[in-house]
C-alpha cells in the first residue's frame, strides 16, 4: 500500500467522494433490499463481500440500469470493458455492423441504454454523414469509449465550439471562402462563409480552463493539448476522431487494450483450435 | 434506517454537484416501513456504519477493495452455526486468530502513527486471548508465526528476511510483551516496504534483455544507500531509515553510477535475488536484536 499523503489529509466528505464510496454502500444497500428473499440473518456479510467484489472486478454493472452505469468513472470504465470482452469476436469475425446494430449489443448488456448516446458515437466514427454506414468494431468501440466515459466533457466541448464557430470569441476571423459542402454545423450566413472549423490553439486554451474548472472526468490535458498541437484549424467531428484514435488517452483512462489487442481472444482462440 | 435515510438524502444534493449525471442511485425515493424494519432486525445499518468509521479511519487507497476484504473477514468471524456440532480444534482456532491479527495489522499503512498503533493494540488482544488450552498472553512461537506470516504475504523472499528475524524473534515459549510485539510489527512492514522500493530500485538498473542489473552500478547503488542510512544512525525509529533511502538524491546516486560506468571493465551480472538480499541487510543491521 503506497502512501499518497494528499488522500490522508482530505476533509472525510472529499476522501470518500473521490472514490465514490457512499453511491457503492447506498446501491449495496439497494441491491439488499431488491433481493431480500434471498439473504438470510448472517448472510449479510456474504452479501456484502460479493458486492463489494464485483465492484472491484467490475462485474457489478452488467445488466443493470443505465443511471447506474454512468454513475461513477468506474462504473462506465467497467462497462466499457465488459462490452468489449463480451463483443471482441465480432471483430475478430471483421463484422462491419450499422448503429442500430451496435446498439442492440449494447441493449443486451444494458436493457435502458439510451440510443442517443450510440448515435453520437456512429456520428464520431462516421463525422456525421451517412448515419446507416457500417462501421467495423474496432472503430466504434474507440469512438463509443471517449463518447460514453467524457460525455459531459464533450458537451462543454460542443458548445465551446459553436461559441468559436459563430463568432462570438473577438479573435475569431471571417473570410468569403469558395470550398464546397458546407459543415451540417456552420451556421447559415448567406454570403460570408466562415474558414472551416475553429483555430486549434484558441481551441485549446478554452479546453484548458474547462478541464481546470469542472470536476467530472476530462481527458488528460496533456493529451489534449498533443492532439491539437498537430494542426492549425480542426472541427469539432475531427477533433473528437482524433481523440478517439489517440492511444496515450485511451491508455489513460485504462478500460480497453491497445487496438492491436482489440480482437485478442485467446479463449475463444483456443475453442476455435479444437473445432 | 434513519441513518441510512439521512446519509441519503445529505449526499443526494452534494451528489449532484460532484456526479453531475446521476439523478438517483435506486428508483425508489425512500425506503418503505417494512424496508426499514428490515434492515433494522439485521443491524444492517450498525454494519455500514462501522464499515464506513473503520474505512474513514484507515484511508485505504482503495477503499472499495479495503470493504470487500472487510466484510469477507467480518463473515469469516460469524460463527456459521450458534453452538452447533464440535468446537473447532486448537490447530484452527490459532490459524483463525492469526488470520484475524493480521487483518487487523493491514487495516492501516504503517506511517498513519495513531491508527497503526491502534491496530497493533487490537491485534496483540486478539492474539492473547486465552482458549480451552491456552494460557493468556502471547507465547514467542505465535510471534514468529505471525513475522514469517506478513513476510511471506509480503512476498519478500525468504533469504531476505531470514536475518530480521532471527534478530527479532522470540524463544518459543517466552512471553512476548506488547511494546516488543509494536516494535517488531512495525520493523517488519517498514522492512517490507524498503524491500519493495529495493525491488523498483533494481528495475530501474536492470538490463530488460538479460533480466540481470551490472554488478558494479549495482554496488554502487548500495553503496550509496548504506552511506545515506548510515548518516541517519542517530535515529532509532525504523521508519527515518526508510525516509533516509527515499532521500537519496537523484545527484549522488547518479554520481555514483557515472562512475561505475566510467571505470570500463567487464562486470558481472547481479541478480535480482542478491541486490534484494544486500540492501535488506543494510537496513537490518540497524535493527536492535531482542533479548
Amino acid at each position: 500500500m503506497m502512501l499518497s499523503p494528499e488522500r490522508l489529509a482530505l476533509p472525510d466528505y472529499e476522501y470518500l467522494a473521490q472514490r465514490h464510496v457512499l453511491t457503492y454502500m447506498e446501491d449495496a444497500v439497494c441491491q439488499l433490499l431488491e433481493n431480500k428473499e434471498d439473504v438470510s440473518q448472517y448472510g449479510i456479510a456474504r452479501f456484502f463481500t460479493e458486492y463489494f467484489n464485483s465492484v472491484c472486478q467490475g462485474t457489478h454493472i452488467l445488466f443493470r440500469e443505465f443511471s447506474f452505469i454512468q454513475a461513477t468513472p468506474h462504473n462506465r470504465a467497467s462497462f466499457l470493458r465488459a462490452f468489449w470482452r463480451c463483443f471482441r469476436t465480432v471483430g475478430k469475425n471483421g463484422d462491419l455492423l450499422t448503429m442500430k446494430e451496435y446498439h442492440c449489443l449494447l441493449q443486451l448488456l444494458c436493457p435502458d441504454f439510451p440510443l442517443e448516446l450510440t448515435q453520437k458515437a456512429a456520428r464520431i466514427v462516421l463525422m456525421d454523414d451517412a448515419m446507416d454506414c457500417l462501421m467495423s468494431f474496432s472503430d466504434f468501440l474507440l469512438a463509443f469509449q471517449i463518447q460514453f466515459y467524457y460525455s459531459e466533457f464533450l458537451e462543454s466541448v460542443a458548445a465551446i465550439y459553436q461559441d468559436l464557430l459563430s463568432g462570438k470569441n473577438p479573435n475569431t476571423v471571417i473570410v468569403p471562402t469558395s470550398s464546397s459542402g458546407q459543415h451540417r454545423q456552420r451556421p447559415n450566413l448567406g454570403e460570408v462563409s466562415i474558414l472551416e472549423g475553429v483555430e486549434a490553439s484558441l481551441f485549446y486554451q478554452r479546453l484548458e480552463s474547462l478541464c481546470d474548472r469542472h470536476k467530472y472526468s476530462c481527458p488528460p490535458p496533456a493529451l489534449v493539448k498533443e492532439v491539437l498541437s498537430n494542426v492549425q484549424r480542426l472541427t469539432f467531428y475531427g477533433f473528437l476522431v482524433a481523440l478517439s484514435k489517440h492511444r496515450g488517452i485511451s491508455q489513460a483512462l485504462g478500460a480497453l487494450p491497445d487496438k492491436a489487442d482489440l480482437m485478442h481472444d485467446p479463449a475463444m482462440d483456443e475453442e476455435l483450435d479444437r473445432l | 434506517m434513519a441513518a441510512v435515510e439521512k446519509r441519503r438524502l445529505a449526499v443526494a444534493p452534494a451528489a449532484n454537484f460532484i456526479d453531475s449525471s446521476r439523478p438517483s442511485v435506486s428508483g425508489a425515493a425512500a425506503t418503505t416501513e417494512s424496508e426499514e424494519d428490515f434492515l433494522q432486525q439485521l443491524g444492517v445499518t450498525k454494519m455500514l456504519r462501522a464499515a464506513l468509521l473503520k474505512v474513514l479511519e484507515a484511508r485505504p487507497e482503495e477503499p472499495i477493495s479495503f470493504l470487500a476484504h472487510y466484510f469477507e473477514n467480518m463473515g469469516l468471524s460469524t460463527p456459521a452455526n450458534s453452538g452447533a456440532g464440535e468446537p473447532p480444534g486448537q490447530l484452527l482456532l490459532q490459524q483463525q486468530r492469526l488470520g484475524r491479527a493480521l487483518w487487523h495489522l493491514r487495516l492501516a499503512h504503517h506511517s498513519q502513527r495513531t491508527a497503526f498503533n491502534n491496530n497493533v493494540g487490537v491485534a496483540y488482544e486478539c492474539l492473547s486471548a486465552s482458549g480451552r488450552k491456552k494460557k493468556p498472553g502471547l507465547d514467542g512461537r505465535t510471534y514468529s508465526e505471525l513475522l514469517k506470516r506478513i513476510c511471506r504475504d509480503g512476498e519478500a523472499p525468504e533469504e531476505v528476511v531470514a536475518p530480521l528475524l532471527r534478530k527479532i524473534q522470540c524463544r518459543d515459549h517466552e512471553a512476548v510483551p506488547l511494546d516488543v510485539f509494536r516494535t517488531g510489527m512495525l520493523t517488519c512492514f517498514v522492512l517490507l516496504e524498503f524491500v519493495g522500493r529495493a525491488g523498483a530500485l533494481y528495475q530501474l538498473l536492470e538490463d530488460p534483455m538479460l533480466a540481470v542489473a551490472d554488478r558494479r552500478m549495482s554496488q554502487a547503488v548500495l553503496d550509496t544507500l548504506e552511506g545515506v542510512l548510515q548518516a541517519s544512525s542517530g535515529a532509532s525509529a525504523p521508519t527515518h531509515y526508510l525516509e533516509a533511502g527515499s532521500r537519496l538524491g537523484p545527484d549522488s546516486l547518479a554520481l555514483a553510477m557515472d562512475r561505475a560506468l566510467v571505470a570500463r571493465r567487464p562486470s558481472s551480472p547481479m541478480t535480482r535475488e542478491e541486490f534484494l538480499e544486500k540492501a535488506a541487510a543494510l537496513f537490518i543491521a540497524k535493527v536492535k536484536p531482542v533479548g
